[in-house]
C-alpha cells in the first residue's frame, strides 16, 4: 500500500470519528439549557450545541434521497444484463417500471396503478406467507430433532391453540398467557439486550474509525 | 432519573467502551492462541456450500435485508458487511461472483464495496441487488425469491435485518434444494430462522460472527467487549434478583450475599470452562 493510500485512509478515518464524535455529543448535550445554567446565555448556547446533530441529520435525509435513484439505476442496470443474458422475464420489470412512470406522469401524478397492483399482489404474498411458516413450524423437528426443536414445537403448539377461541381450550390459554408473559417476554428482551450491547460495541467501532471501509 | 442523569450515564458507557476497546485490543494482539473458525455455528455447512458453489460454477447469495446504513440499522448492516467480506474471502475465487442483496437503497454502496474488497474476479457491478421494499416487505421476498431463479445460487447467507418476509425466502431456498444460513436482529426473522434454516445464529451473535472468522485481533477485541458489559450486565441482574428475593423470603442478608457470591462464583467458572 502507497504513502497517500495510506494517508488517505488516516484522513477519512479521522472525518469518520470527528463527525461521530461531535454528532453524538451534540445529541446527547444539545438543547438543554439546564446543563449551562451557570454560563451567560445558556440556551443561546444549547441551541448552538444542536446545530452539528440537527445538519448532519438533514445531510443523512438528503443523501438517502439520492440513494433512491442509485437504487433504481442499479435495479434497471441488473435487469438489462439479464435481458441481454436471456432473462426475458426481466422485460416485464422494466415495461411496467415505464408503464408506471408514464402512468403517473400522464396522470398528474395519479398512483392508483401502483395501488391497484401493489396491494392485491402484497396481500396475497401475507396469505402465502402464513402458508410457508406453518410449513416450516412442520419441518422443524425434521432439522432439530433435539431437546431444544421439541420444546420449541411445544410451544408453538400451546400458544397456537391458546389463540383458538373455543372455550374447552381455556386451560390451555392459561398457559399459553404464562409462556408468552413470563419465559418468552424474558428471551425477547435477552435478545434484544445483547442486541443493544453489540450495537454499541459496533458503533463505537466504527465511531473509532476501525471498520473495514475506512481501510481502504 | 432525569435527561441530564441519563446523557451522564450514556457518555459514560460510550466512554467505558471506548477504553474497554482499545485494552482489549492491547491484550488481544499479545495473545497467540488464535480463535478457531470451526466455533462458528455451522461455519463447516458453509465451508461446504462454498466448495460445492465453486465447482458447480454457481454463486453465494449474501442478503443484508432491509438493514441500512441510514437507518438505525446501520451497526448491524457494518457488522454484516464484515462477515460477508471474510464469508467470500472464504470461499475462494471461482468463476461466478458472489450476489449481495438489500432491501435499502443506501446500502447499494456498502454492498458493491464489500464485493469490491473480497472479490478478485470480474463482473462485479451487476452482483449488488436493491429490491425495493424496506423493512417486512413482501415484495423483497418476492423480488428476491424471484431473481434467485435465475442466479441460481449455491446458498442463502442471510444475516441481517429481518421480519416475516424470511419464511418466503428460507421456504423458497427450500424448495429449491439450496443451503441456507439466516440471523436477524428482529425478533420475529430470528424465531423464523430458529424455524427453517439449515444454519442459524441468534441474537448478539449477529455482530460477533465476524471475529469468529476474522484472523484479525481487533475483530475479536471487539467481541471480548461485547462479552465483557454482557457478564457486568447478567451479573448485576443476578444480583438484583437475590437481594429481591431475601426481601421477599426475609432471609438474613450476610449468607444471602454468601450463597449469592458462592452461586456467581460457580456459574463465572462453568462459562470460562466451556468457553
Amino acid at each position: 500500500m502507497s504513502r497517500t493510500q495510506r494517508l488517505g485512509i488516516a484522513f477519512s478515518a479521522f472525518i469518520a470519528f470527528a463527525v461521530g464524535l461531535i454528532t453524538m455529543l451534540s445529541l446527547l448535550l444539545g438543547d438543554q439549557p439546564e446543563l449551562y445554567a451557570e454560563f451567560a446565555g445558556a440556551p443561546l448556547f444549547a441551541r448552538l450545541m444542536t446545530l452539528p446533530a440537527a445538519v448532519m441529520a438533514r445531510l443523512v435525509a438528503i443523501t438517502s434521497a439520492v440513494t433512491i435513484v442509485i437504487g433504481i439505476s442499479n435495479l434497471l442496470y441488473v435487469h438489462m444484463g439479464r435481458v441481454v443474458r436471456g432473462a426475458y422475464f426481466s422485460i416485464v420489470m422494466i415495461a411496467s417500471f415505464a408503464l408506471t412512470i408514464w402512468w403517473y406522469w400522464s396522470k398528474n401524478g395519479d398512483t392508483s396503478l401502483l395501488a391497484a397492483v401493489q396491494v392485491p399482489i402484497e396481500s396475497a404474498l401475507a396469505a402465502l406467507l402464513f402458508l410457508s411458516m406453518v410449513q416450516g413450524g412442520a419441518r422443524v423437528l425434521g432439522k432439530r430433532a433435539d431437546i431444544w426443536g421439541l420444546l420449541f414445537v411445544a410451544v408453538m403448539v400451546v400458544v397456537l391453540l391458546g389463540s383458538l377461541p373455543i372455550e374447552s381450550l381455556a386451560p390451555v390459554r392459561v398457559w399459553s398467557d404464562w409462556l408468552m408473559e413470563i419465559p418468552v417476554s424474558a428471551g425477547a428482551r435477552a435478545i434484544l439486550l445483547g442486541i443493544a450491547l453489540g450495537t454499541v460495541v459496533t458503533g463505537v467501532r466504527v465511531l473509532l474509525g476501525q471498520d473495514r471501509s475506512y481501510r481502504g | 432519573m432525569d435527561d441530564s442523569t441519563l446523557q451522564l450515564y450514556t457518555i459514560l458507557f460510550v466512554a467505558i467502551t471506548i477504553l474497554l476497546t482499545y485494552a482489549a485490543r492491547v491484550f488481544s494482539a499479545r495473545r497467540t492462541r488464535r480463535m478457531s473458525q470451526g466455533r462458528v455455528p455451522g461455519w463447516a455447512r458453509l465451508s461446504a456450500w462454498a466448495g460445492e458453489a465453486l465447482e458447480a460454477g454457481r454463486p453465494l447469495h449474501l442478503s443484508f435485508g432491509s438493514a441500512g446504513i441510514d437507518a438505525d440499522s446501520a451497526p448491524v448492516a457494518a457488522a454484516e458487511a464484515e462477515l460477508f467480506y471474510h464469508v467470500i474471502k472464504a470461499a475462494g475465487a471461482g468463476d461466478v461472483a458472489p450476489v449481495i442483496s438489500t432491501s435499502s437503497a443506501a446500502t447499494i454502496p456498502l454492498c458493491q464495496d464489500t464485493i469490491r474488497r473480497a472479490w478478485d474476479g470480474d463482473e462485479r457491478r451487476s452482483r449488488a441487488q436493491w429490491f425495493p421494499g424496506g423493512p417486512r416487505s413482501m415484495a423483497f421476498a418476492a423480488g428476491l425469491t424471484a431473481s434467485m431463479q435465475v442466479e441460481d445460487p449455491a446458498a442463502h447467507i442471510l444475516a441481517g435485518s429481518f421480519g416475516p418476509e424470511l419464511a418466503l425466502i428460507l421456504d423458497s431456498a427450500e424448495r429449491q434444494g439450496q443451503g441456507s444460513f439466516a440471523v436477524s436482529d428482529q425478533l420475529e426473522g430470528g424465531a423464523i430462522a430458529y424455524a427453517m434454516a439449515d444454519e442459524v445464529l441468534i441474537g448478539e451473535q449477529l455482530f460477533s460472527a465476524a471475529a469468529w472468522l476474522s484472523p484479525d485481533s481487533t475483530a475479536r477485541a471487539d467481541a471480548a467487549v461485547q462479552d465483557v458489559w454482557r457478564g457486568l450486565l447478567i451479573t448485576l441482574m443476578a444480583i438484583l434478583v437475590i437481594i429481591n428475593l431475601a426481601g421477599q423470603m426475609q432471609i438474613a442478608r450476610g449468607w444471602l450475599i454468601l450463597g449469592g457470591a458462592l452461586a456467581l462464583a460457580l456459574a463465572g467458572v462453568v462459562f470460562v470452562r466451556r468457553r
